[in-house]
């Protein structure tokens, strides 16, 4: 099963915490307002997380795959 | 009634005048939840989403007024209206100064819309570079309707074009009030 | 070999000292016939050009780490930016205050690090070579523009660029860097690929820090071999040191691998708390330092990290809290300001820091923060920082409980208003 990563481009996240809204299961909030992405993105909130990332107002959130594991 | 009549009557002009105040409150709707995303507003019954939803469904509202209120300043045979006229600002006959306020407000919006549909597909600041001329589409299709027709000198006309000053200017005064006080260094 | 000769590096600390700096058995060898290309070439020879295969080789079998602070083996760096268009770049930026190995490097030794880059140039197939100096060493750059010329004059067929990196700590951070590069300010953004990979406008960059372009120069010249001549058989060659950078009596050392501790820092010094690795480096307690060699395995398997060769021993009559919350006090105000967790979470750590120094508590709160901040930003500037602090309270608590109590080893509080 190939997990899906969520990443934050740190210099564009503004605080807007849109993601958080839509996936709370993944992310949360910090005192500030960034967002703490707990666990990896599993099958059953993909959609939610590829909303997540068009809904972002500054674009700042990315859906990656992990880099493989060197054997 | 036929359709040269129509065509002929008052009935395009009244639709076009109607469609027009309609897209004013719309777009000041539009603009007042722009600011509002920016400011961050939100409580326990109003998420984040809702303002950033509502400034999408009203602007795609407001898209589909701007194109009946173009087409119907365009059909309609008792002014001299052409469809480039409504492309190309000041190229017209009638009126070319305000009318030309209202085509640079259009083409602006082109854009705007254009850039929007196509959000993520691009990089974040040329969108946004784009995205704040809607203010000044904004105010030029106030203006623009100001000063077309007569309606903005009855009681009812001029309310409701000071009312939408009004209220864009106090939510982005708001904005920028609320913001002052932010711990948060944002934009 | 200890002995210290009247060598003038060009490095200058934040007290305005210049550290002293002896000969060193491979790189700092010869240092003190100048730096000029003629006494180079007359002690060593011609500059050898292996192929990259030949270089990734070696540099496995030594296993030359990265003397940036990340220790990260080189051999992977080299294979992986080993394809079209490839770019090298040569940090010498040395954004930590409290190290000078690469300023005296680049002014004692230049055509060490400048033979490193130019084989690797050389066996990359390319001749675009960017070196980033800092702009608070002025004199630095004019030593390495003469190196430079000389070797124009001497026929060698290089596209060196010069770049001046901001005197702030990220500065030297490779997105920082690729910044610079490009004409934009000189701090940190998002990496979604490693610069091996797409660097420098999308091609394969090799940005390493000078000492290791010096290492791998060395390496091409004497082979795993002569590499291995010193340092030990699990960590051969050998490694800049810069000792005690940011006060008084700086000094940068060539040490080999597996040299004992006792043998680097003073009696002294072996009785206090140390801090290795640089401002983003990790406490040690003294009781952990006797038997301590200059290894990463033995520095590993203590907890620390040999980072970028930094000692700091605790000065007598200090306190590791109190220097912890200077340090973070300083860190915090170096943050790019780009990362929200960096931006807020700094600050809140130096005076959650400020809170223990002062009354002893909460740790909690700095704790919570080291959390916050970490794998949170665009580089590791908080991660770093988060690391210092842990391992301060890891080691001294006993530290912050005296503090709870009122009282302080060092008796530093005031100092600290």
């Amino acid at each position: 099963m190939s997990e899906h990563l969520l990443r934050v481009d740190w210099p564009a996240c503004k605080a807007h915490g849109v993601c958080a809204e839509l996936l709370p299961e993944v992310i949360s909030l910090d005192e500030w307002g960034y967002p703490i992405v707990h666990e990896p993105v599993n099958s059953d909130v993909l959609a939610l997380a590829k909303t997540a990332v068009k809904a972002c107002p500054t674009l700042a959130l990315r859906l990656t795959q992990p880099p493989p594991r060197p054997a | 009634m036929t359709g040269a009549a129509i065509l002929n009557g008052p009935a395009l002009w009244f639709a076009n005048r109607g469609t027009g105040f309609v897209l004013l409150v719309l777009l000041t709707l539009s603009t007042m939840l722009g600011v509002l995303s920016t400011a961050r507003v939100t409580s326990r019954l109003w998420p984040r989403m809702l303002t950033q939803g509502l400034h999408r469904n009203v602007s795609l509202l407001a898209v589909t007024f701007l194109a009946a209120h173009i087409t119907t300043a365009v059909v309609d045979t008792f002014v001299d209206i052409r469809w480039w006229n409504a492309f190309v600002p000041f190229s017209g006959t009638y009126k070319p100064l305000w009318l030309g306020f209202g085509s640079f407000a259009l083409d602006l919006l082109l854009a705007v819309t254009a850039t929007s549909l196509l959000r993520h597909r691009m990089s974040h600041k040329p969108w946004r570079a784009v995205h704040v001329m809607a203010y000044a589409a904004w105010g030029m299709g106030l203006i623009h309707g100001m000063k077309m027709g007569t309606d903005a000198a009855t009681v009812w006309g001029a309310a409701l074009n000071y009312g939408c000053i009004a209220a864009v200017s106090v939510s982005v005064l708001a904005r920028f009030g609320l913001l002052a006080h932010s711990r948060l260094v944002t934009t | 070999m200890t002995a210290t000769i009247a060598v003038q590096s060009a490095a200058r600390n934040d007290v305005g000292l210049i550290p002293k700096v002896s000969e060193g058995p491979a790189l700092l060898a010869g240092i003190t016939q100048g730096p000029g290309l003629a006494s180079h070439r007359d002690r060593l020879g011609p500059a050898p050009r292996p192929s990259a295969e030949a270089l990734v080789e070696m540099a496995r079998d030594v296993d030359l780490r990265g003397r940036g602070g990340a220790g990260f083996p080189f051999a992977i760096k080299l294979a992986t930016a080993a394809r079209r268009r490839a770019v090298v770049v040569v940090n010498a930026s040395e954004g930590e205050p409290a190290s000078h190995k690469d300023a005296t490097l680049m002014t004692c030794a230049p055509h060490v690090v400048i033979d490193g880059a130019a084989a690797v140039a050389h066996a990359l197939g390319t001749r675009e070579v960017h070196i980033v100096v800092p702009s608070k060493l002025p004199s630095l750059r004019l030593i390495v523009e003469k190196a430079l010329h000389e070797r124009a004059k001497a026929g060698e067929r290089l596209k060196v660029e010069l770049h001046d990196a901001q005197p702030w700590f990220v500065a030297g951070q490779a997105q920082a860097v690729l910044q610079l590069l490009v004409g934009r300010e000189n701090l940190p953004v998002t990496a979604w690929k490693p610069e091996a990979v797409s660097g420098h406008r999308g091609r394969p960059t090799l940005l390493s820090n000078a000492e290791t372009f010096a290492h791998l120069g060395h390496l091409a010249r004497v082979g795993s071999a002569g590499y291995a001549a010193h340092g030990t058989a699990d960590e051969p060659g050998t490694t800049l040191l810069t000792l005690r950078g940011d006060g008084w009596d700086p000094e940068v050392r060539e040490v080999a691998f597996g040299t004992p501790l006792a043998d680097v820092l003073s009696e002294a010094e072996m009785t206090q708390p140390l801090l290795l690795g640089g401002y983003h480096g990790t406490w040690l307690r003294p009781s952990q330092l006797s038997g301590l060699a200059v290894s990463r395995r033995d520095i590993a398997a203590a907890g620390a990290s040999i980072g970028a060769g930094v000692l700091l021993p605790l000065a007598e009559g200090w306190c590791p809290l109190v220097r912890t919350a200077a340090l973070v006090d300083y860190l915090a105000g170096q943050s790019a300001g780009r990362c929200g967790p960096c931006r807020n979470g700094l600050p809140a750590m130096a005076e959650a820091l400020r809170g223990l120094v002062h009354r002893g508590g909460p740790a909690g709160r700095v704790e919570e923060l080291c959390g916050l901040v970490t794998r949170r930003g665009a580089c590791a500037h908080p991660d770093g920082t988060a690391r210092l602090v842990a391992s301060m309270l890891a080691r001294f608590p006993d530290e912050v409980d005296s503090h709870a109590l009122g009282t302080c080893r060092g008796n530093r509080r005031e100092v600290f208003a």
